[in-house]
């Protein structure tokens, strides 16, 4: 079991510290997703890897990926329900092991439940710093949480707290940058509509559309940049 | 399933907000709402598998056209839906046909008492709309390998398919055959997180489905003049 010394499991911030889910209902399909994944990382060569939790997962079942990531050679590495101390965990084991994207997109903070702001941020800080130490060449773009819940809640002030807290330490880093992807989902009187989050969380193909076109060209002009030279 | 205990799975209940954005129920009243307003020939109610359809092609090219409305919320139990429907999705609206695919979340209680809780939610239909037709969808095999949770759907699904008669106002239609592989494993092109359908799973069960509801519909009257088409 790798344990990284530089960036090691932070035993006092659990959103920090690598940890597996465990298999509770019975039919072990995160481990299975997971090692699908390290499988995967032997046989391709991605330009781009996309990382993180259902968000992230969810992209890759609709046309916008087709469209905009596959051309890029991507790879989608994204499990629904993972918090950050699940995806540090999935590249600390194996799905880093075998690969040389260019750009990384990190996407996840929204399921850790129970965490405050620092600590969701330390998590994310955490994943930006392993991504760095297994690929020095690679940019990590963090992309902002979005906003949840139909209507102002504590979870929307916590996800934008935690984007703060990211963009200010992203900030310092020479090899990842912070990018917000929220198009505006929030309306005037506060309320967020079901036809672009259609559970009130996840996204649905037309606002994945919105929010995918400028990643995407974002992504593009990472991959545009000579390799030593990256500045966000 | 004696008389004497109630079945858990039987119970209506609704989903507590335990996140702390309330969606369960933002999206239940929203539901409630549409119910206000519109007037569909076929309800579909369950759980993230009929969630999730809406968000596909499918949905627009089979199931809008037969005027349907989407009631699913993913992570439902049987409980959830069967307070949900008690509780005002049933309102106001006479739907022809009503579809439900619930169970596979159902993860405290057996496959007796799942298939239990889905025969609860086809008797309270029956009983509010008592000329339309119901179709219950097996549960779906889950995991990438056998596995216990593969083997209490089936279990639920056997249960069910006895207590259903072919042709009657309840109907089972299971479409778990096309997913598992002669080897065991299901592939990641038809469930991508061996749970969940992609849009190419989704295309695999829908046609069975249309056909079957384009069949009912024609069965069923409507109970009011004919919209224009």
């Amino acid at each position: 079991m790798f344990n990284d010394r530089a960036m090691s499991s932070d035993d006092s911030n659990p959103a920090a510290t690598p940890t597996p889910c465990q298999d509770i209902q019975g039919d072990g399909r995160w481990m299975c997703m997971h090692n699908r994944f390290v499988s995967d990382s032997k046989g391709k060569e991605p330009d781009v890897l996309f990382v993180g939790d259902s968000l992230v997962q969810l992209l890759h079942e609709f046309e916008v990926w087709r469209k905009l990531f596959s051309p890029l050679h991507a790879l989608n590495f994204g499990i629904g329900g993972d918090a950050t101390q699940h995806v540090l965990w999935r590249l600390g084991n194996g799905e880093l092991d075998h690969i040389s994207p260019k750009v990384v997109v990190l996407w996840v903070g929204t399921n850790n439940h129970g965490h405050h702001p620092h600590q969701i941020c330390g998590g994310i800080m955490a994943i930006v710093n392993l991504i760095n130490q297994k690929l020095p060449h690679a940019h990590t773009l963090v992309l902002g949480l979005l906003p949840r819940g139909k209507n102002p809640n504590l979870l929307r002030d916590r996800n934008a707290e935690v984007n703060q807290l990211v963009q200010s330490e992203v900030a310092t880093l020479p090899h990842a940058s912070f990018l917000n992807v929220d198009p505006g989902f929030v309306h005037s009187d506060g309320t967020i509509w079901h036809q672009d989050l259609y559970d009130y969380l996840h996204l649905t193909p037309q606002a994945y559309q919105k929010v995918c076109e400028p990643l995407h060209d974002r992504i593009k002009a990472l991959l545009d940049q000579p390799a030593e030279n990256q500045v966000s | 399933m004696s008389g004497e205990e109630q079945n858990p799975a039987a119970v209506p209940d609704p989903v507590q907000d335990v996140q702390g954005d309330g969606r369960w129920m933002s999206q239940h009243n929203r539901f409630v709402q549409e119910c206000k307003d519109a007037e569909p020939d076929v309800l579909f109610v369950g759980d993230s598998m009929i969630q999730l359809m809406q968000q596909y092609e499918v949905w627009r090219e089979l199931f809008s056209p037969l005027h349907a409305l989407n009631f699913g919320i993913g992570g439902d139990t049987t409980c959830n839906v069967l307070w949900r429907l008690q509780n005002g999705e049933l309102d106001n609206i006479r739907p022809r046909v009503v579809v439900v695919w619930v169970g596979t979340n159902n993860h405290e209680h057996n496959a007796e008492q799942v298939a239990g809780g889905i025969l609860t939610i086809t008797q309270y239909l029956r009983s509010c709309l008592p000329r339309s037709k119901v179709v219950v969808l097996g549960l779906l095999p889950r995991g990438e390998r056998p596995n216990p949770l593969r083997e209490k759907n089936a279990s639920v699904n056997s249960l069910l398919r006895s207590a259903l008669d072919r042709g009657g106002p309840v109907q089972f239609l299971n479409m778990s055959g096309a997913f598992v592989h002669s080897d065991g494993t299901i592939s990641p092109r038809d469930m991508f997180d061996y749970l969940h359908l992609t849009a190419g799973g989704y295309s695999t069960i829908a046609t069975p489905l249309h056909e079957l509801l384009l069949q009912l519909l024609e069965e069923t009257p409507q109970e009011r003049r004919a919209s224009l088409v």
